[in-house]
């Protein structure tokens, strides 16, 4: 009996085991966060919003050009390659991805949707300041997410809260509301995020958005609209225009302007940038240029601004970005003594400055030298030419020059005949903006300048502007901003003698000199020409060409992007060896001197796509949404039971060139 | 506790004396050579007789031998019936008869238990430690490959961590779930790669539901189980063996020599419209250094004297990467010791084992390294209790150096220019950043990681034929990592050196896992009337898993050989303090399941097993933890009927079997699949907030808390034979394996969603394919014995329910084959711009417009198959497809190995080869185009792309026009997936070659050996494969883009000897 009993025991023994098994198989997870216990405490909604940072403003990035080279391929700067862009029927409607994109939206909407609740029953521990300026931190940054989607397509989906996985309700959802109405939408979140954020950011170091950044960018935005409803006004391109093809569903057909007319909303738009802008520009001065290049230790802060490791001094910086050399690193210094990473800056850029008394180059008694050297070019002009435009001999490094292996000590003759980006000079024109002396921050990729993201003159450039575009004059504000940064420039106070001495048939390499396809009135071309050279080579020119609709004079016409006068006396920089030329010649490097004295980067070979030049189609000013966004909202597979509807020209088909804009 | 086992054991030893058995097998025309002796009820030989015919054994008092032969009965002798001589020792002369000579007795382990083979229904594979002699491998894993029918293993990179991936009849599921098999390694979990190979006394393959069932939720896509040697009654037997080995690469690719590889780059930046990369000048010097008339390999900075230039704009060396990188042999060695012996009551095995294998790296080698230790005693407490205990520890040592991470075989490929200096001209490493500098001086990556396994077992048997077990299993899993990145330096044009990265930190990482297993089952057998054959088992399984981990990462190591966390300043370069980077975790899961077994046959012709198994998982949430998961199989063993008499000289076994049973799937691939976790950062923002890295988190997705088990339900149809007496034996199955609910990829649905739909039970798959196993075992007249086995399997999977009512085919799509290639037909490369032209004309609504613009000459010519004078893929739908169609297939099928063995006069020769008979692959990366889309940064130049287009006469490298490659270009439009370039992935391996000399017992004996075999062992000597030569076959999926750690070629060859 004995030898049954332990076999029984043990039998026994596995049916206790049973008994409590589903306890026993209770497992939850031991070392994660569930939702419900974050976002309740004040530095959570800190590390939130910091995370999308990156994401959503521009900073310097590794092995490129950083914020200094975002305007390369457009007519202030080139690259070794031409964009799709220019090049009408390359640019094709994609298969699936493109902007139509809402993960930034989706994630800045989680914190919304979860924070508000919880603050409004003060569910959130910490500083009220600093809950609420982390809250406007959000607000900005959905903005900021909003108008990226308003420049690349226009219309679009305001989306305010998460949706949930139930496919009725996201194709509701994918509905475009008219752009004027994402765009009034952004200037509420911007309106939130100013009555939130501080007006220095908890961090005390401008690392971290604060109020007059929410505010510049709402008179971005603002200006953004305005310029653009009232240039394609009449156009598909705004609401209720011919063709608009928000008219082909039921939910825009009868679309009305909130304030009555297209008219109306064009002065809403402005005078919503005006007051935005002014409250920045009354508030930040700028910084002090004295004119010295070799300004080691700051001598002179307009030039070190841009270039500083610790940028949290200058009045004008509103938010910047840190690096360390240990974390997070970047190239700039190094592209910056040398080629700029193949950005080149064009002739039409640098021929956009004026001279230093106020006339532009071709006026009589300009004193304008000519561009046979580029020692000529920098002479009698602009203050900021002279500062940011490279010149062989000037010297790059003044400090630790044996400590980057990358350092170039002396600004050489400019390789144009390189192909590495890395060595190319693109144009022969390069810029001195965001070099640093210290040899340093010249081991390749481990560069830590700071890098701007917003600095407060482009709200004394919005507010001139927009002024001007609503009223057609120039107030007293406007007056004296423009003062400013000419007197800040170098540059004659004096604009009204700058407007007399233009002549706009001179001007038309500049493709701000035009919109809707006609030549504008001197000073609303002054008033861009001052923003083009100010924020040369800030990554904003794009934008303000589309939003002027300054690009139609390309389509059907080639425009020929140039760099400096190669094929004139600063030919004998070079060797013939350097210069082989030629367009069926495959070992060509610079452009043949019977297309133009001028070198011209996209015309070397004749089998590259860019050889005729620069051309545009109307479509391009918006973007196209790839083919699987109808596929997926539509009922039955039937493209037309979409909500969403293309944009103007652009195909619901995919790899298909626009046709007919 | 090891230690104090190997005692225990060796008093053991000493204090029971098992008895000699000696003696002489004959038939009637005399000796019989190499018949097998083996313990009755056992499945492991105990040896074989020599060319006289004679045998000498150790064994306990009392047993039951069996002989076998092939063409010959088996043959038992018990030794009660026989009377010792005075020393207590056996004299046996044994008759053995022609006749059924199969090995029908012959015994499998199933799952709880064994099963004579005669006597499955289930689909059961084994194989025997034989398989795996002498095979200079790294782990029983790689041993394997082939050997199994349905069992796949594949090992696409040879870097010494690697491990093959195993599955068993294929993809099992496309979902976030695991189709691995589960290996048991004496039933308890375990893994193929972490055990001494020569502990292994067989493995078992269960391959259908039927036979997995019994392990519920963690068996869904098989069980691999392995049985470890155990001690053997008598005289201590100690064995040694070694295998020493001389590694090669198998495959290196070959790099073009830098002027063709500039000329190349050259003519891939022209033919784009964009200027030569290497002027004219920089041409010659690649050209005087290659003619030895430059000796410098890269010139001085032009713009800062003191450095030089920069590698890629300026070098003009000649390095073929791939050979500075790897090197050409490497040594190896591996020793095995094992003492086993016992008494009546107790039997012990004690065994150790060595491995030290180095590997290929140039700079800064990299090892690995295995030590094994393992104990094991059975013990006879009483006539009805018995105990068996076992401990295994195995040690694995990997090094490496900290440069080589998986981008190491990207950059080998992208950024391994021939013209970019190995050395400056000073003879100093040079970084430019190039692979050498950092993979030398960069610091080292040491893994070390230790397994314990503790096993013990109670065997009650109160009465006859009913057995309970008890048994308690724990694996204590602990891994210690250590890397130190260090700063490095380049060397100026002085030879000063500078610091080019300055980062320097130590990171230490810690895990320990435990795993506790208890099982507890009973059996009962019963027999009525000798005809009736009942079995019942039924018992209650419980598994619990939990690991916890700490790593540490901290900057600014302070002497440079002295990299612990100690020793680090916790500051940057610069000497600003930096936040350590910490992590830790805690992570869990637990099953529970009650399973029964019940097996009835009826004079072992007519057979029915049927399983039952009732599973919980901690993965699930209350409501949906619970699963019953049912199966059942049948045999009918024809032989045994009385219409075969005639047949049965002939075929003496000849069974129809058939199972049906279905599987739950708890194996996800998170341990918490129903919760929602915040993603939360500590100090790793890159966006700085006053100097620091901030904390960061970010939205949490969507997970549906419905998630269940998948589903998996297999039917099985086999047919096992063999025939004229054993000599010709095999096995069928055709099968089809059902997964159903998975959680597949999340349906697709509007964007506005913004985060990734969640996923849910949504998808179904469908696998089938056949196994199929034939052998053929004979022995001459003039005593040479020969054994071929052919063992031959195909799977195929289909997708049949997927979310994608659109069908595009950029994702799955139902009733579509899983591994299908979509691509266009090409025509061919045009030789001429008219040809181009031609073409293109005969496209008139858009020519190849949608793929690319410039057509020229060198560019390849699509076919327009729908015949709508354009070439595009339509809308990438399964509908409107354009001009793509399915041009291949990437499943390898109908994998196949063929195994010959021969013995004769003491030597033994073996011959393994292996392969896949279909098999196509589309590697359209930069590794296979040379020039790619990616650009000049994301391009390689090997030997094979020097065959690319070039249409004019006087280019340097002559006029090819027909050319394989187009003509080279930054820009995908030729690479397009297409007929010309599918790759043919079929092929055969010669995986193992190896011929060994056992010296006549006569002379062994004389030096008090029992048995001494000499060997040499060849492992991927030889391949056959159409596959572009800079590709591995079996590796062309694996690395980055089929760059990868090659495999190894060894020759090994070592000694195997007993006392």
């Amino acid at each position: 009996m004995k030898r049954y009993i332990v076999s029984i025991w043990s039998l026994i023994l596995s049916a206790f085991l049973v008994i409590s098994c589903n306890k026993y198989l209770d497992q939850e997870p031991i070392s994660n966060i569930v939702p419900d216990d974050y976002l309740t405490e004040e530095s959570q909604l800190a590390a939130y919003a910091i995370e999308k940072y990156t994401d959503i403003l521009p900073s310097h990035s590794n092995w490129s050009f950083g914020t200094f080279g975002t305007d390369g391929n457009t007519d202030n700067m080139a690259t070794p390659t031409l964009d799709n862009k220019w090049i009408p029927g390359q640019w094709k409607v994609g298969s699936s991805g493109g902007d139509w994109s809402f993960t930034s939206i989706y994630e800045l909407n989680y914190f919304l949707n979860r924070v508000i609740p919880l603050w409004q029953s003060g569910s959130i521990t910490g500083v009220s300041t600093n809950i609420e300026h982390y809250i406007g931190e959000v607000y900005f940054l959905r903005a900021c997410a909003y108008f990226d989607k308003l420049q690349t397509l226009g219309d679009f989906p305001i989306i305010k809260t998460v949706l949930t996985d139930n496919t009725e309700e996201l194709i509701e959802a994918s509905k475009r509301q008219p752009r004027n109405e994402v765009a009034r939408f952004i200037l509420s979140d911007l309106d939130s995020a100013i009555t939130l954020l501080s007006p220095t950011a908890p961090d005390g170091k401008k690392n971290r958005i604060s109020k007059a950044c929410a505010q510049l960018v709402k008179s971005r935005v603002a200006l953004y609209e305005g310029t653009w409803l009232k240039y394609f006004k009449g156009t598909a391109f705004v609401p209720n225009g011919p063709e608009w093809p928000g008219l082909t569903k039921d939910y825009n057909s009868s679309y009305q302007y909130p304030s009555g007319s297209i008219d109306s909303e064009i002065d809403y738009f402005l005078g919503q940038a005006m007051d935005a802008a002014k409250a920045v520009a009354d508030n930040y001065a700028l910084v002090a240029n004295t004119g010295i290049i070799e300004s080691l230790n700051n001598e002179n802060p307009y030039f070190n601004m841009f270039s500083a490791v610790d940028m949290s001094g200058y009045s004008e910086v509103l938010l910047w970005r840190e690096y360390n050399v240990s974390v997070v690193t970047h190239n700039v210094p190094v592209y910056a003594q040398l080629g700029n990473y193949a950005v080149g800056l064009t002739k039409s850029m640098v021929e956009s400055f004026l001279m230093a008394n106020g006339l532009p180059i071709y006026a009589s008694g300009s004193g304008y030298q000519g561009d046979e050297t580029i020692a000529d070019v920098r002479t009698n002009r602009d203050g900021r030419l002279h500062l940011f435009l490279k010149e062989p001999g000037q010297k790059n490094v003044l400090t630790n020059l044996s400590e980057g292996d990358h350092a170039t000590e002396i600004e050489p003759v400019p390789s144009i005949w390189e192909s590495s980006w890395e060595q190319k000079y693109t144009t022969g024109y390069t810029i001195r903006k965001g070099l640093n002396y210290d040899g340093a921050q010249c081991d390749n990729g481990r560069g830590y300048t700071g890098s701007i993201t917003f600095r407060a003159v482009e709200a004394y450039l919005n507010y001139i502007e927009a002024c001007y575009e609503k009223t057609g004059a120039i107030d007293a504000s406007a007056d004296a901003y423009w003062r400013q940064i000419r007197a800040r420039a170098g540059v004659d106070q004096d604009y009204g003698k700058t407007i007399a001495a233009t002549q706009m048939s001179m001007e038309t390499n500049d493709w701000g000199a035009y919109s809707a396809g006609v030549l504008i009135d001197p000073t609303l071309y002054n008033i861009r020409r001052e923003r083009r050279d100010e924020l040369m080579a800030e990554g904003l020119r794009y934008m303000d060409l589309k939003r002027w609709r300054a690009l139609d004079q390309l389509i059907g016409n080639y425009y020929h992007v140039e760099g400096f006068k190669l094929w004139g006396s600063m030919r004998e920089w070079y060797t013939d060896d350097q210069l082989v030329y030629g367009s069926s010649n495959a070992n060509a490097v610079v452009s043949d001197p019977a297309l133009s004295s001028y070198l011209r980067p996209y015309e070397i070979l004749s089998s590259s796509l860019s050889y005729n030049g620069t051309s545009w189609a109307m479509a391009h000013y918006l973007s196209p949404i790839a083919t699987v966004h109808f596929t997926i909202s539509a009922t039955n597979g039937d493209v037309s039971s979409s909500p969403i509807y293309q944009n103007p020209g652009w195909s619901t088909t995919a790899n298909a060139a626009p046709t007919g804009y | 506790m090891l230690i104090t086992c190997f005692f225990f054991f060796a008093i053991q030893a000493q204090a029971i004396q098992g008895v000699q058995v000696s003696g002489v097998v004959r038939d009637t025309e005399g000796p019989l050579p190499g018949v097998s002796i083996r313990v009755k009820g056992a499945a492991q030989s105990l040896g074989q007789t020599n060319d006289q015919g004679l045998f000498k054994l150790n064994v306990e008092p009392n047993i039951t031998l069996v002989f076998s032969y092939i063409g010959y009965a088996a043959k038992e002798v018990a030794l009660s019936e026989f009377t010792p001589d005075a020393q207590g020792n056996y004299s046996l002369n044994v008759e053995m008869e022609k006749g059924d000579g199969t090995n029908l007795e012959e015994v499998v382990v199933v799952g709880f238990g064994t099963q004579k083979k005669v006597n499955m229904t289930a689909a059961v594979s084994s194989i025997d430690s034989k398989a795996l002699e002498s095979r200079p491998v790294q782990n029983a894993t790689q041993a394997l490959q082939g050997l199994v029918p349905g069992l796949n293993i594949s090992q696409n990179n040879g870097s010494l961590e690697s491990t093959a991936s195993v599955n068993i009849r294929g993809t099992g599921t496309i979902g976030t779930s695991s189709s691995d098999p589960l290996i048991l390694v004496d039933g308890m979990e375990g893994s193929l790669n972490a055990i001494n190979p020569q502990d292994i006394e067989s493995i078992s393959v269960l391959k259908d539901a039927s036979a997995a069932a019994v392990y519920g939720s963690r068996a869904a896509f098989g069980v691999i189980l392995v049985t470890t040697k155990k001690g053997k009654a008598g005289k201590a037997q100690f064995n040694y063996n070694n295998n020493l080995r001389y590694t090669r690469p198998v495959l290196l690719p070959k790099q073009m020599d830098s002027y063709t590889f500039a000329l190349y780059f050259n003519d891939a930046q022209t033919n784009g419209g964009n200027a030569a990369f290497f002027s004219d000048e920089h041409l010659q010097r690649i050209l005087d250094y290659q003619a030895g008339t430059l000796t410098s390999s890269i010139p001085v900075s032009s713009s800062n004297s003191q450095y030089w230039a920069d590698g890629y704009a300026e070098g003009n060396a000649n390095v073929d990467w791939y050979k500075a990188m790897y090197r050409n042999q490497s040594f190896s060695h591996e020793h095995n010791v094992s003492l086993t012996g016992g008494g009546e009551k107790t039997t012990y095995y004690v065994s150790g084992n060595m491995m030290k294998q180095d590997g290929l790296m140039q700079f800064n080698q990299d090892f690995y390294n295995r030590y094994g230790i393992t104990a094991k005693i059975n013990n006879k407490i009483n006539d009805y209790i018995q105990a068996n205990y076992s401990t295994r520890f195995l040690r694995e040592e990997y090094e490496r150096p900290s440069n080589l991470t998986t981008t190491f075989y990207q950059d080998l490929a992208r950024q391994g220019w021939p013209t970019l200096p190995l050395y400056d001209p000073n003879g100093y490493l040079y970084s430019s950043p190039s692979p050498a500098l950092g993979m030398r001086d960069g610091g080292d990556d040491k893994q070390v990681k230790d397994w314990s396994y503790h096993q013990l077992q109670l065997v009650l048997e109160p009465i006859k034929g009913w057995k309970t077990f008890a048994e308690l299993n724990y694996r204590m899993t602990y891994t210690n990592r250590h890397w130190d990145l260090q700063q490095l330096y380049n060397h100026d044009v002085n030879g000063e050196p500078y610091l080019y990265s300055a980062s320097s930190n130590v990171y230490e990482y810690a895990y320990k896992e435990n795993y506790y297993n208890i099982n507890a089952y009973s059996e009962y057998t019963k027999d009525f009337n000798e005809v009736h054959h009942f079995k019942a088992m039924a018992g209650f399984q419980t598994e619990s898993t939990g690991y916890r981990d700490v790593g540490v990462q901290r900057n600014g190591i302070i002497v440079p050989n002295v990299s612990t966390i100690n020793t680090t300043s916790g500051t940057d370069a610069n000497g600003d303090p930096l936040t350590p980077s910490v992590s830790g975790q805690y992570q869990q899961w637990k099953t529970a399941g009650f399973f029964g077994r019940l097996n009835y046959d009826y004079k072992g012709k007519y057979l029915v097993e049927g399983n039952l198994r009732y599973d919980g998982s901690s993965r699930f949430r209350a409501a949906k933890r619970w699963g019953l998961f049912p199966s059942i199989s049948a045999g009918w063993n024809m032989a045994q009927e009385g219409f075969w008499e005639n047949m049965k000289d002939k075929v003496e076994l000849f069974k129809l079997r058939a199972s049906y049973g279905q599987l739950g799937n708890q194996n996800t691939d998170v341990w918490y699949p129903t919760y929602v976790t915040m993603p939360v950062g500590t100090s790793n923002g890159t966006w700085l907030v006053n100097g620091s890295q901030p904390n960061t988190s970010n939205a949490p997705g969507l997970v549906s808390s419905t998630l269940t088990w998948e589903t998996i339900k297999s039917v099985d149809v086999g047919l096992d034979f063999s025939m004229f007496n054993g000599k010709l034996s095999g096995a069928f199955d055709w099968y089809e394996r059902k997964t159903l609910d998975m959680v597949g990829p999340a349906i697709e649905m509007p964007v506005t969603l913004g985060t990734s739909v969640p996923q849910t039970n949504n998808t179904d798959l469908k696998s089938n394919g056949f196994d199929l196993e034939l052998s053929w075992r004979d022995r001459l007249e003039n005593g040479l014995g020969y054994n071929m086995r052919f063992v031959l399997s195909d799977y195929q999977t289909t997708i049949t329910r997927y979310p994608n009512d659109t069908r595009l085919l950029s994702t799955y799509r139902s009733g579509q084959k899983m591994g299908e290639i979509w691509g266009y037909e090409t025509i061919g490369i045009a030789k001429t711009q008219a040809e181009m032209d031609d073409h293109l004309a005969s496209l008139p609504n858009g020519g190849q417009n949608a793929l690319g613009s410039n057509w020229a000459a060198g560019d390849i010519m699509y076919a327009d198959l729908n015949g709508d004078g354009k070439i595009d893929n339509g809308a990438n739908t399964e509908s409107d497809h354009g001009d793509l169609k399915v041009i291949g297939n990437s499943t390898p099928r109908y994998s196949f190995s063929f195994d010959l063995s021969l013995d004769w006069k003491g030597f033994d020769f073996r011959a393994l080869f292996q392969g896949v008979m279909k098999r196509d692959y589309w590697q359209g990366s930069y590794f296979f185009w040379g020039a790619s889309s990616g650009g000049i940064w994301w391009s390689t130049g090997l030997k094979e792309h020097e065959d690319y287009f070039r249409s004019d006469e006087s280019h340097p490298l002559g006029q090819n026009l027909d050319s394989y490659y187009p003509r080279p270009l930054f820009n995908g439009k030729n690479q397009q997936t297409q007929t010309r370039y599918l790759q043919n992935a079929a092929y055969i391996r010669l995986k193992n070659i190896q011929l060994g000399y056992s010296l006549p017992k006569s002379i062994t004996q004389k030096w008090g050996g029992q048995n001494l075999r000499v060997f040499v062992s060849g492992e991927n000597l030889w391949t056959g494969t159409e596959t572009a030569t800079m590709f591995d076959p079996e590796t062309i999926d694996g690395g980055s883009d089929g760059s990868v750690y090659p495999l190894s070629r060894v020759i090994s060859f070592g000694l195997n000897m007993t006392f």
